[in-house]
């Protein structure tokens, strides 16, 4: 099937659903995508009467992860006498294992929440396109076939479908969101029964290739840039905490400077909170005003979570993520022995 | 005024008999950015641009600014004297939205009766050499807020890209002076300055994107409470996106770091943003801008309503960055659109 036929088909189901959802009653408002403003982007909704229902899109620029609406609570979805609104939500395999993952973490009750399941296809890598379309500007975007069509005033280029998405896209054995099974009612739409994954970290090879030095030169390289807007930590779905880190200023624990020295503080501290707790979804990277790639890092962190722990986040609501827990079964070659 | 010609070609010489007094800054691709770096070699220089992703105010007014080191020897605190403030700058290739951006942050740091040397100086010994916007982007909309693609009394000289060369052109005493030492500039014809006229037309008129704003602070202000900020901040994540790459955008924190193993220490800013949850947040730990929805309305209502109180003019340059650049594409010209939809409403209802 073609990519316009696949997208058509899950946007069909997805209203659907949204619809059906709706007037039955069975949530106030479902989080979705809506057309964006400009063509390298879409925009999240929240859709409240059957009559908006056509509003939500699918198309491979959904980038957003819309678990990040839930927590904290944005105030729209609460109301002052029902309480927290009950909440459908467009996931595709990595929104899906963000609540999931929330749900593991006392973060979020699924009761209250019916995820509409999405078999997801893969999200463009947006920054790589816009890089390499340079000072031209882009004013349509659209699959075609197995190709990306990018337009703009004097110039059409094409991107095979499959090398121009998200290298995380790439690996991912979650294109659907996992069944749970105490919450069988809360997916609806096109979910998968996910036990045990085997992971392909095969995209590390080259990082890993690299002696400390280049590793720690990628690191700078790609930090550089960053002017600290936060865009990555706002838009993950993982990154809740009341006050991060980085923003504790009673005391002050790290610098909040843009020397070098300092981002780097920050995005590896950041990725280390992540380990064993990002979903893949890769928004962080899609929403960098300066195209950094946080990928790779975090990318790695599950590698070697997946490694000593043999865990995979978001696809079990049971089992506490390993950096929260602790069991006496737990490697610890790296102790130093006492003399 | 005076008018010349100035060939791409002559870039390199322009710049080596420039950087003799100046420190230059101009437009470079940095890992497929454009940003506006100090020029070490002309060849770096990018002149096929719409416009940088960081503003040019980050020259001026740094994400990291060390306003001063200092030393402790005792109970003597000796405070280091800053040597760079009075090094002489041009920016070249600014575009004409990212100038007035500048006479913006003017307004705001020099203020009231305490006025910020550090910027005023910086600011006083830069020179503007802007290039006209021969082809506007579709998120551009500087004709909606007072602006033009080709708007000169911002800068001090003002370039014309006519393909192989630039019609240059002084717009002061200051850009004057300048171009007078650059005696190998020759003089434009007819046809140049012809071609430059209908350039500008042709900019002008290309424009896609016009918003009415021409009610919008008597909008804003007694809306204060309307449910239309739930709305309209809904999706925002909260992140710094847009006020960090505002080039109208201002505020800052001031922190101390000290080195109290070597006795001293230094007074730095930062950027800071009214989207952070920490910028109201008071020392009792109440916030009057506790959610998304305070916060965003703050954005608004600062540049389209509380500005123009202060300073008689929009707080917005019309250049397009926070709607290219918004991660969840919460589009400011959708927003003012909503905005202007409240009085509008309001008109309907009172006819029926």
């Amino acid at each position: 099937m073609s990519l316009e036929a696949e997208n058509q088909e899950i946007e069909d189901s997805m209203r659907n659903l949204a619809r059906k959802l709706i007037s039955e009653k069975e949530v106030d408002v479902v989080i979705g995508y809506s057309k964006g403003t400009i063509p390298m982007s879409v925009s999240p909704i929240m859709i409240k009467k059957v009559d908006d229902v056509d509003k939500l899109i699918w198309s491979n620029l959904c980038y957003v992860n819309l678990a990040k609406y839930l927590v904290p609570r944005i105030p729209q979805l609460i109301d002052p006498e029902k309480g927290n609104l009950k909440v459908g939500i467009v996931s595709k395999g990595c929104v899906g294992r963000a609540l999931i993952h929330l749900a593991a973490e006392n973060q979020i009750n699924l009761e209250n929440i019916k995820m509409i399941g999405i078999p997801c296809n893969g999200i463009i890598n947006r920054k790589r396109i816009e890089k390499e379309i340079g000072e031209r500007e882009i004013l349509e975007v659209y699959t075609s076939g197995d190709q990306i069509v990018v337009k703009g005033k004097d110039f059409e280029e094409e991107f095979l479908y499959s090398e121009y998405i998200n290298e995380l896209c790439k690996k991912c054995k979650v294109k659907s969101p996992p069944i749970v099974n105490d919450y069988n009612e809360s997916c609806i739409g096109d979910c998968q029964e996910i036990e045990n994954i085997e992971e392909d970290f095969s995209d590390l090879d080259e990082f890993e290739a690299k002696s400390s030095k280049e590793k720690w030169d990628y690191i700078k390289e790609t930090l550089e840039t960053c002017t600290r807007c936060y865009a990555c930590r706002e838009a993950c779905p993982m990154c809740y905490c009341n006050l991060c880190f980085v923003d504790q200023n009673k005391p002050v624990w790290f610098n909040k400077t843009t020397d070098l020295p300092d981002i780097i503080v920050f995005h590896l501290i950041r990725a280390m909170h992540l380990a064993g707790r990002c979903v893949a979804c890769g928004a962080c990277s899609s929403v960098c005003p300066m195209g950094i790639d946080l990928n790779l890092i975090t990318r790695k962190l599950e590698k070697i979570v997946k490694e000593r722990f043999n865990f995979t986040s978001g696809i079990d609501i049971n089992s506490p993520p390993p950096m929260t827990s602790f069991s006496m079964k737990d490697n610890e070659e790296f102790m130093l022995e006492e003399d | 005024m005076i008018q010349k010609i100035l060939m791409k070609n002559e870039i390199g010489k322009f710049y080596i008999e420039l950087a003799e007094d100046y420190n230059i800054f101009a437009p470079v691709n940095e890992k497929g950015s454009i940003v506006f770096k100090k020029i070490l070699n002309s060849e770096d220089i990018v002149l096929d641009y719409f416009n940088s992703k960081v503003p040019p105010k980050e020259i001026l007014f740094p994400k990291t600014e060390v306003l001063f080191n200092y030393t402790i020897d005792g109970k003597d605190i000796k405070i280091e004297d800053r040597d760079d403030l009075n090094e002489k700058n041009i920016i070249f290739g600014i575009r004409p939205c990212d100038a007035h951006g500048f006479m913006l942050l003017e307004n705001f740091f020099g203020f009231g009766a305490v006025k910020d040397e550090i910027f005023l100086k910086k600011r006083k010994n830069t020179l503007l050499i802007g290039i006209g916007c021969n082809v506007p982007k579709s998120t551009c909309f500087c004709t909606s807020v007072e602006g033009h693609p080709f708007k000169k009394d911002d800068l001090d000289i003002f370039l014309v890209d006519l393909g192989e060369k630039f019609l240059l052109e002084t717009i002061n005493n200051n850009g004057e002076s300048l171009v007078k030492k650059l005696t190998w500039l020759t003089d434009p014809k007819k046809g140049d300055i012809q071609q430059a006229k209908e350039l500008s037309k042709k900019a002008e008129e290309s424009f896609e994107t016009k918003l009415d704003l021409s009610k919008i602070d008597k909008i804003l202000d007694p809306n204060f409470n309307h449910p239309i900020w739930e709305e309209i901040s809904e999706i925002c994540i909260g992140c710094g996106t847009c006020s960090y790459l505002c080039p109208t955008c201002s505020c800052f924190d001031v922190i101390d770091e000290t080195d109290q193993y070597n006795n001293r220490g230094r007074r730095i800013r930062i950027w800071d943003t009214c989207q952070s949850c920490l910028y109201t947040q008071h020392t009792s730990g109440h916030n009057p801008r506790g959610s998304c929805i305070e916060r965003c309305r703050n954005r608004i209502m600062h540049k389209f309503s509380y500005y123009p109180e202060n300073y008689n003019t929009l707080g917005c340059v019309g250049c397009g960055r926070c709607v290219q650049l918004c991660p969840v594409n919460n589009d400011l010209r959708t927003i003012i659109n909503k905005i202007n939809e409240i009085e509008n409403k309001k008109e309907e209802k009172v006819v029926a």
